[in-house]
């Protein structure tokens, strides 16, 4: 080892007690920041993937406007056959076609206004939970079947169990009236209650025909294999759109809540984080100019003997890259340790579960464990650290060697 | 061409309201080879005009040559070259590096002169038997003795070979046998490497030692006498 | 003793300032803590003020009464009668400031063009402005004018998927208590605008005797809703309501009618404190660093002043007042800081940037900060607490010091 770096390691424990209690705060910080950003990485990559697996998708084909409105004439035409096209195009995991209309849903008892979907009973779950996630009963079969499938709160609403009818009047397309009765073939119950107050699954085939469709649909829902490749899918489809009226749109903005949830999440967690990292910068500052003033005789004598400031700021430098390594080095470690063992076994705040859950969370979380989720936090405190060295390792240039070596 | 030649240096200091005569219109020449003892009360003015010497403090006007170079003339950083290569210092004791062994104290000069480490290490060990301290290279200076601390030093003032070697009060607080053994070391350098000396002192045992004697009052050259070394 | 306190606090005063960089450093540490806490805190304050009171505007009010099976099955069904003489007397009472009887049901309005669920309101305005829960905006028409008003009032977003717009005809289509088709034909006489899209889209507003009528229950409603203006109070007078209410009906406040909201005010609470607390581990590990360093320095001179015959006990003293005038400095700039900061910041802070995401958390895209003396003294007292236990080690240390290696020590 060169005796700069000799000279730097053993000037750090001249005060032991005073540079463990500089990288403890850095330790100190690094694993709550490690275990702070694992946790909030995992729960986005969560929060995405529960809210669109659910049922929107990564990206979806729609009329222009559609995502606005929600009118019933704002089509896409040929819809299966289109999902059908979409299935070839490379990155794309898995493709299908909905319409949906407004309804009055009745069983014997109750009424109420919803949302009904026509899905592709073949596809559907390649892009949606739903089908998986059956309380009762089973999943939709046949594409000219009269089956629906409710969410387990509509059901009770509606007071309807597997094997009861419900009649939905609605209007067509056209505008004509539209009137069908559905057996209840299964109950989905997803734990949100939004969902699972609205959702009602027919087969597309025989929506259509209820509601004078003829081959149009609403949505075409993809999911690709990679969430990082989803803008390039999104030019992969619309390239392959020939009707103008046809926009392709991305995850983002279809939920465009999504990332803005996780974004200002972010921005309040990087306020904690920045003042973390800045009073941790502080006390390596007050250490580093500490051990810099009380070593003003001995820079003196280094300076009267030749060498530059240059050089005995660059020691000063090299100190405080040596704490900031050990900070990182022991504080990675230790984070690393507590974000795998959450990893292994979850993590639960009790009490938590409704805040959780309205961001469409389950109630145990499970830390990313990614070198981003890891490095993250302790190399922007290690780059603090640095930083700070700046203004000591200044003050030598100030210093002159006769009054350096007459200080006490 | 003569070791050191300065010419009318002046030098004044501030202290509080009053103003300080450090350096009065001094003039000097000291040939190769001079063992030279600057002596005075304190504030006669002889650590300025060491300090001036080595380049450690500007004068307020004259002339400084030290070998080829015009001390007062160079940049700070051409200074510290100077000082780095041309000139050994050495001062009042406890002024090694308290983390570094005795070779890494001597070691630390000479990597910043950018010798390779296999001949930092020879020519330190050399150095430190030079000065007699073999077997002690790996002590630190806590374990060592004021005197032994003091021979560390000139070993480090003396490893890039200087023309000359500046040492400001460098037995101040050593015994008396060390304080010998020091300046024997001194003259021997002297005797042997034809290093020229100039140290500046109060200690009435270093000034026996020299051959040439300049006494200061109040930054005057009061007198300046050859003398024959008492030992 | 009263003597030897002043000097020492003169001793202590003094020695802050002997390095002054030092001080000034761990100062600027201080205040950059104690700023970010408080700062920390009015943000959280505001932003659970704004979900709250969003949410709380939504529901409406603080405490609501319902048919036991309501809130279950929200059907015309499980209604309830109009409040009994015993409820309103507690209701017209205080803390009580605004209360409301309506009817609340899923519900079907259909425009020439399009249909859409929604619930549908049946209010008296009186009554509704003074529990604080009318639209945010009226963007055309006028808002209701009575409980027998005959027009209905959409939110901008409903009207515009309906594509209907003032003047015109809608149908209202519920159920009645028979599961028979109730509809009316009514006139659009208002839109609203909410501040979150979803609420535009959900409620419909309509007079409560027409809506009464259409559904065929008389003088039965659906909910009961009451105010106090202080959601942080409700616990003080929801079980009187409870009495009044009699064991037939199901009151409950808000923190159980939206459990989010609920959890989010105790999570709120508690992450405020914990980010206090963090805060002031990371300030710790500087000011032990700072007070052991001036006690380090200081050493030949505490020996010094044992020497002279200091007691223990006030040297002890000195370093923890040392202390003390470090935190108290601190504290003082950094309330101030944060007064000076959060104050202009009250009026709003426009996110609009990221309005859908806070509308997901059930935030407007304002943030109002709060600055409450509550959390200035929070932060007051867990930075002076916490910042005298952290300098008991070192000042302990010098007070145990033996003078005879102390004055030794070079």
């Amino acid at each position: 080892m060169n005796i700069t770096w000799r000279l730097a390691w053993r000037n750090l424990w001249r005060h032991r007690r005073r540079t463990w209690l500089t990288v403890g705060a850095m330790i100190f910080c690094n694993v709550l920041m490690v275990f702070l950003i694992s946790i909030q990485l995992g729960s986005y990559t969560m929060m995405i993937d529960n809210t669109l697996n659910a049922a929107t998708g990564h990206l979806q084909v729609q009329h222009r406007g559609y995502l606005d409105d929600q009118k019933m004439r704002q089509t896409v035409p040929a819809a299966a056959a289109l999902a059908e096209r979409l299935r070839g195009t490379p990155g794309l995991q898995s493709v299908a076609a909905r319409a949906s209309a407004f309804a009055l849903a009745s069983s014997e008892e109750r009424s109420f206004g919803i949302q009904v979907t026509g899905v592709q009973v073949d596809f559907e779950a390649g892009v949606s939970t739903f089908p998986g996630l059956l309380q009762r009963g089973r999943y939709l079969r046949e594409p000219l079947a009269d089956e629906v499938v409710i969410g387990s709160v509509l059901a009770e609403n509606l007071k309807v169990d597997v094997g009861d009818e419900i009649t939905l009047l609605g209007s067509g397309l056209d505008g004509s009236f539209a009137a069908a009765i559905a057996n209840v073939v299964g109950i989905v119950e997803t734990g949100i209650e939004q969902v699972d107050r609205s959702v009602a699954q027919v087969a597309l085939p025989w929506f259509q025909q209820v509601f004078a469709m003829g081959d149009h649909g609403h949505v075409v829902v993809a999911r690709v294999n990679d969430l990082e490749g989803v803008a390039d899918a999104v030019v992969r489809v619309q390239q392959q759109l020939s009707d103008p009226d046809l926009v392709a749109l991305d995850w983002d903005t279809l939920q465009p809540g999504l990332r803005q949830a996780i974004t200002s999440d972010m921005a309040s967690a990087w306020f904690m984080y920045g003042t973390l990292i800045v009073l941790v910068a502080f006390s390596a500052l007050n250490t580093q100019l500490m051990s810099v003033l009380e070593r003003t005789r001995e820079f003196g004598v280094m300076l009267a003997l030749g060498l530059g400031p240059g050089r005995l700021a660059r020691l000063v430098g090299i100190e405080s890259l040596i704490m900031a390594a050990l900070g990182l080095g022991i504080g990675v470690l230790l984070g690393a340790l507590v974000v795998w063992y959450f990893h292994l076994f979850g993590f639960h705040l009790p009490g938590m579960e409704e805040m959780a859950s309205r961001f469409n969370l389950p109630d145990r979380m499970y830390p990313e464990v990614s070198l981003v989720s890891i490095f993250w936090g302790p190399g922007t405190v290690f780059l603090g650290v640095l930083l700070a060295a700046i203004y000591p390792a200044l003050r030598l240039y100030r210093l002159q060697p006769v009054e350096a070596m007459r200080a006490v | 061409m003569s070791a050191i030649h300065c010419q009318a240096l002046c030098k004044t200091f501030r202290q509080g309201e009053e103003v300080i005569t450090g350096l009065n219109n001094v003039s000097l020449q000291v040939e190769k080879g001079e063992f030279l003892c600057l002596s005075g009360p304190s504030g006669s003015g002889k650590t300025t005009l060491l300090n001036a010497l080595g380049g450690l403090a500007t004068p307020d006007s004259g002339e400084i040559t030290v070998g080829e170079h015009r001390i007062d003339q160079l940049s700070k950083g051409a200074l510290a070259e100077v000082r780095l290569r041309n000139i050994g210092f050495v001062f009042q004791a406890y002024n090694l590096v308290p983390v570094l062994s005795a070779r890494e104290n001597v070691e630390f000069v000479m990597q910043v002169q950018g010798v390779a480490a296999a001949e930092r290490r020879r020519l330190a060990d050399a150095i430190l038997e030079e000065v007699g301290l073999t077997g002690m290279e790996d002590r630190l200076p806590a374990e060592l003795s004021g005197g032994q601390q003091q021979r560390v030093a000139v070993a480090r003032a003396i490893v890039s070979k200087p023309e000359l070697v500046l040492a400001d009060e460098p037995t101040a607080n050593l015994d008396s046998k060390s304080a010998a053994e020091l300046m024997g070391l001194f003259v021997a350098l002297n005797r042997d490497r034809g290093i020229t000396f100039v140290i500046a002192t109060h200690d009435s045992r270093v000034m026996a030692y020299a051959r040439r004697l300049i006494k200061m009052v109040d930054g005057v050259v009061v007198s300046d006498e050859q003398q024959a070394p008492q030992f | 003793m009263a003597l030897a306190l002043n000097t020492v606090a003169t001793l202590a005063w003094r020695n802050l300032w002997r390095n002054y960089r030092r001080t000034l450093i761990m100062l600027a540490a201080i205040t950059l803590g104690v700023w970010a806490m408080i700062f920390m805190s009015a943000m959280m304050r505001g932003m659970t003020d704004s979900v709250i009171g969003n949410g709380l505007a939504l529901l409406p009010g603080e405490v609501q009464v319902h048919h036991p099976d309501f809130r279950r099955d929200p059907s015309v069904v499980n209604r309830m009668p109009a409040p009994s003489e015993e409820l309103t007397g507690i209701l017209d009472s205080p803390p009580v400031t605004g209360w409301s009887a309506r009817v609340r049901v899923p519900a079907v309005v259909s425009s020439e063009r399009d249909s859409r669920g929604v619930v549908l309101l049946g209010i008296d305005p009186q009554r509704e402005a003074a529990l604080g829960s009318l639209p945010q905006e009226i963007i055309a028409g006028r808002f209701l004018e009575s409980a027998d008003d005959r027009g209905v009032v959409l939110g901008a977003s409903l009207a515009r998927r309906l594509e209907t717009e003032l003047g015109k005809r809608v149908v209202l289509m519920s159920q009645d208590p028979d599961n028979n088709v109730a509809d009316k034909g009514v006139r659009v006489v208002g839109i609203y605008r909410a501040r979150l899209q979803g609420t535009e889209d959900l409620f419909v507003y309509a007079g409560l005797t027409p809506m009464q009528a259409m559904l065929g229950i008389g003088n039965d409603v659906s909910e009961i809703a009451a105010t106090a203006d202080d959601y942080r109070a409700v616990s003080q007078w929801y079980p009187q309501v409870e009495a009044a209410a009699g064991d037939n009906l199901e009151v409950l406040p808000w923190t159980e009618l939206d459990s989010y909201l609920g959890t989010l005010l105790k999570v709120q609470d508690g992450f405020t404190l914990v980010f206090m607390v963090v805060v002031f581990l990371v300030l710790a590990f500087g000011l032990v660093n700072t007070l052991i360093m001036a006690v380090f320095e200081r050493v030949r001179e505490i020996g010094l002043m044992q020497a002279l015959g200091m007691k223990p006990a006030l040297i002890l003293a000195q370093i923890l007042l040392e202390s003390v005038f470090l935190l108290v400095l601190g504290l003082v700039v950094g309330n101030l800081l944060a007064w000076v900061t959060i104050k202009p910041m009250e009026s709003g802070i426009e996110l609009s940037g990221v309005a859908e995401g806070l509308e997901m958390a059930g935030m407007s895209a304002t943030l109002y900060p709060t600055l409450d003396v509550r959390d200035m003294l929070m932060a007051t007292l867990v930075v002076l607490a916490l910042g005298l236990v952290a300098s008991i080690l070192p000042a302990w240390r010098a007070a145990n010091l033996d003078p005879i290696t102390a004055l030794a020590k070079n």
